[in-house]
């Protein structure tokens, strides 16, 4: 039996392949999620809908020359994703951009209840942006995003096992930096 | 804890606190991001459009209707069609028309006037309820509404456009036509506001329109069919000397009268000391020194011909072929040792004796007696022009203007091309065939003097006459009082423009004409000079600046960059730019310089200038505010922490609050703080707490020199020639 999710995915991308203009469905399939992802790093509306833009237009005219390697489409949507971000941000001085923007109100209402353990998220996700830049995006596409090894490494143009070192470094370093900052009880 | 199991991390993560950390990070829910679903729908239709012009695989009845087919296939039709709707149009002036457009004469202007009504343009009579419900403007601005016809006026209710703001007017699609017709698609209306104006004019950057003809006493000092060289001051200004083309020394009364011969022949370079009393000239292959009061003479035999003669605080100095010597007890003294490989020929020694300039084959050379090393200055072929009366700055051509550059090489500044003269009052006069003008080594406030031939110009040490070449005789003339210097903050802004626009221009060589040595390192570590990549770099405002020190001259100018992508911004970071006036050309130039964070442009009010002076802070901002909200909301820090001065008050009228009741003092740190608490009159707060840190205005200068953001045509922007 065939998973039915992954062969209407194929469908959609082998129809988009052959008809650019079959592109909507997989637009109308993937756009919450990559613009949820994108708006996740620039933390602006406006920014947001750039680099989503970018990221599907470039989708599209790539479209012909997409290879289906057993990975799901959204794999490499991320690619685009992760490269349109870098790009957006790579050549600004003097800061990082992101630092500043990382959204600290995400703790939902169950989790106020809890408060230490929410400080506790809080602190983490500080940290998180502060962590070199692909050990972060490792960490937010695998934290953040859901997404397995495989396909964190097609978004990121990295093997597996490069990506897996990322995700053990930077969960490290985030260890040994909570223990350093956790408050005095 | 433990969270949901993730083989993909079974192996990454065996230790358990690792594990924790991956709990903790996993257990972040991702807040729903705001979603605008026009813009979804917007970027869903651009893809299809864009699809469409892709083709492939695409059945041939498809193409022959597709886009681009089409439009060929219904060219014809379309003039003809085009021809029909301007006969109905014409007929119809009411402009009924399927499709309503909306325009504005400031759409994408930059710079626009603060005094004046955003005009929304239809094309057809709206339905003026509808339409005004529909407005949205960025920043959160109160407006009011007027009609004339089918344009609409929103006009903010305070009165003016906030300055250095981008503005954002949507007509929305709840907009409707006088016959009920809804807009197709929101349209937006984008534009950039103009600096505050200045509270008081700036020295006029550019020459005057008209000549002033405001010589006088202009008068012949001598005319001699061979031609007048050397021409030089008595440092009294009461004398002046030269030698004849035919070798003659001679003087004349500055004011006029018969010239005295004072050595007959063989002349052929002539310098006055300090004190007037000696003059030191190379005669047929020797140095002589006459004393004026006695009329006695000491030859001095050079070890080769001399080619120029100049005075040093220990006395006469030449410099030949073999080198640069003076005399001393024991004789001959070799100062420094010139190039002999090239064709080298000595030009200058400075007024005070430290410096000498030559040519060596092309190259101008400057050389430090102190340390007989010399430097190249200017392009090849570059001519020596002359020194600043105190010897720390040259004057040489480039292929267009004149060059000033400190003694160290170091550019400083340009001026218009002519024969420069510069004075000790630190007027520089420009003679050429057809004017003399003046102008300030920094470049600012040219000013044409007079019109006709001017050649040669040299300014007598007291700053006030200055002998001149027309028709191969030499003439005197008095020049008036230059006109006031620049204020430091006009100054200062000058050079930040000029730096600014460099910046824009992506010219890096440009650019770091206006930094000093330090003010190099600054752009050399985490600051670029260029800001490249997108958003990209689309304009600059001046958010502040104050006068923080002189002695020398010292101005601190904050600088907002603001980048863009597709003309909106998105994104903006300040830099803290400190200027020094230098010695010599009395140009500023920037020493310092840091950067702050980069902070997204929200939809909440954005503090766009803020003005300095001693007992108060004045804090404008783009959007209305609730004024209740900014009493707790603005204060300014001492550098303890401390809040300091009374309580911040709005005007609504300019968007500005004020904190009064300060004393700053001059040289000590203070922060102004804006804090999230802080909302405008939609509702919005302040995105995250605003921090200015500033400097206690320097105390000499008080109120008067503090200013808001200027304006944006920079007064007398130097060329640098690279």
């Amino acid at each position: 039996m065939s998973d039915s999710p992954r062969d209407d995915e194929r469908e959609l991308v082998d129809r988009a392949k052959r008809d650019p203009r079959q592109f909507g469905a997989l637009y109308d399939r993937h756009f919450q999620q990559i613009y949820r992802f994108v708006y996740s790093r620039v933390r602006e509306q406006t920014a947001a809908e750039d680099v989503t833009s970018e990221i599907f237009m470039k989708a599209l005219k790539a479209m012909p020359r997409y290879q289906d390697t057993g990975r799901p489409f959204a794999a490499w949507l991320y690619q685009i994703a992760v490269n349109a971000i870098a790009d957006r941000y790579r050549t600004l001085r003097p800061t990082s951009p992101l630092e500043d923007f990382h959204d600290l109100s995400i703790a939902g209402p169950a989790l106020e209840e809890q408060a230490a353990h929410r400080d506790e998220i809080r602190r983490i996700w500080v940290l998180v942006e502060a962590l070199p830049p692909q050990q972060k995006m490792a960490l937010v596409l695998k934290f953040q995003e859901d997404m397995k090894i495989e396909d964190i490494a097609v978004a990121m143009g990295k093997t597996a096992g490069a990506v897996k070192l990322l995700i053990h470094r930077g969960v490290s370093r985030l260890r040994d930096e909570a223990d350093s900052l956790r408050p005095a009880e | 804890m433990s969270m949901q199991h993730d083989p993909d991390l079974d192996d990454i993560l065996q230790d358990q606190e690792l594990r924790h950390v991956a709990d903790l990070l996993r257990a972040a829910p991702v807040a729903a991001p705001p979603i605008d679903d026009a813009f979804r729908s917007s970027l869903r239709r651009q893809l299809m459009n864009q699809a469409w012009g892709m083709g492939g695989g695409v059945p041939w009845w498809r193409k022959a209707f597709g886009p681009s087919t089409f439009v060929w296939a219904t060219a014809a039709v379309g003039v003809i069609l085009i021809g029909v709707v301007v006969v109905l149009t014409a007929n119809n002036p009411s402009g009924s028309l399927d499709q309503v457009y909306v325009t504005s004469p400031i759409s994408n202007q930059s710079a626009v006037r603060l005094q004046q009504p955003i005009q929304v343009m239809f094309n057809q009579p709206m339905d003026h309820p509808s339409t005004e419900a529909a407005v949205q403007i960025t920043p959160a601005t109160t407006v009011a509404f007027s009609w004339h016809e089918n344009t609409l006026s929103v006009t903010p209710t305070a009165g003016n456009l906030a300055p250095n703001t981008q503005y954002q007017v949507t007509i929305g699609p709840g907009a409707k036509t006088a016959s009920g017709q809804s807009l197709a698609a929101p349209k937006t209306i984008t534009f950039v506001t103009a600096p505050p104006p200045s509270p008081s004019p700036s020295p006029s950057p550019s020459p005057s329109p008209s000549p002033r003809g405001v010589l006088t006493g202009q008068h012949l000092l001598v005319s001699l069919p061979e031609g007048v060289t050397n021409v030089q001051w008595s440092p009294d200004s009461s004398t002046v000397y030269f030698i004849t083309g035919k070798g003659a020394l001679e003087s004349v009364p500055a004011a006029g009268g018969d010239a005295t011969v004072l050595v007959p022949d063989g002349v052929t370079s002539l310098s006055v000391n300090p004190a007037g009393d000696h003059l030191a000239y190379v005669r047929k292959g020797n140095i002589e020194v006459l004393a004026l009061g006695t009329a006695t003479t000491v030859e001095t035999v050079p070890t080769s011909t001399p080619a120029i003669v100049g005075w040093a605080p220990a006395g006469v100095q030449w410099a030949a072929a073999d080198g640069v010597f003076t005399v001393g007890p024991n004789g001959l003294v070799k100062i420094a040792a010139l190039p002999n490989t090239g064709t080298m020929t000595p030009i200058s020694f400075s007024p005070d004796g430290s410096h000498m300039v030559f040519t060596l084959d092309q190259s101008l050379q400057l050389m430090d007696l102190a340390t007989a090393k010399s430097i190249a200055v200017g392009q090849p072929g570059a001519h020596f022009f002359g020194w600043s009366p105190d010897s720390t700055g040259i004057l040489y051509s480039s292929a267009q203007s004149v060059v000033l550059a400190d003694v160290g090489g170091r550019y400083t500044s340009s001026l218009p091309a002519g024969d420069p003269s510069w004075s000790v009052q630190d007027e520089i006069l420009l003679g050429s065939d057809t004017a003399l003008s003046e102008v300030r080594p920094d470049g600012s406030g040219e000013t044409m003097l007079q019109e006709g031939t001017f050649h040669n110009p040299a300014w007598a040490p007291n700053g006030t006459t200055f002998t001149y070449f027309r028709g191969g005789a030499l003439f005197a003339a008095s020049a008036p009082a230059a006109p006031p210097a620049a204020a430091p903050l006009d100054a200062a802004n000058s050079v930040v423009s000029s730096f600014m626009k460099a910046r824009k221009d992506n010219d890096v060589a440009r650019a770091t004409q206006y930094l000093d040595d330090k003010g190099k390192k600054s752009y050399s570590g985490s600051l670029n000079l260029l800001v490249t990549g997108d958003p990209s770099f689309s304009r600059y405002y001046v958010l502040t600046q104050e006068i923080t020190g002189s002695h020398p001259d010292t101005v601190q100018v904050v600088v907002r960059i603001v980048l863009s992508h597709d003309n909106i911004d998105i994104s903006t970071y300040e830099e803290t730019l400190t200027l020094v006036r230098t010695q010599g050309s009395q140009q500023f130039l920037i020493d310092d310089a840091s950067a702050g964070p980069l902070l997204t442009l929200g939809k909440s009010a954005e503090v766009v200038s803020v003005d300095v002076s001693s007992g108060t802070v004045k804090v404008t901002f783009d959007s209305d505010l609730k004024p209740e909200t900014v009493v707790a909301g603005v204060i300014v820090l001492d550098d303890k922490g401390k809040q300091i001065g009374g309580t911040a008050v709005y005007t609504s009228t300019n968007r500005t609050v004020t904190i009064s009741g300060l004393d700053l003092k001059p040289g000590k740190t203070y922060k102004l703080v804006v804090l999230p608490t802080v909302q405008d009159v939609g509702g919005n707060n302040i995105a995250a707490e605003y921090d200015l840190t500033f400097v206690g205005p320097a105390d000499e200068h008080g109120d008067k020199h503090r200013q808001e953001s200027p304006s944006p045509s920079p007064p007398a922007s130097p060329t640098p020639t690279p």
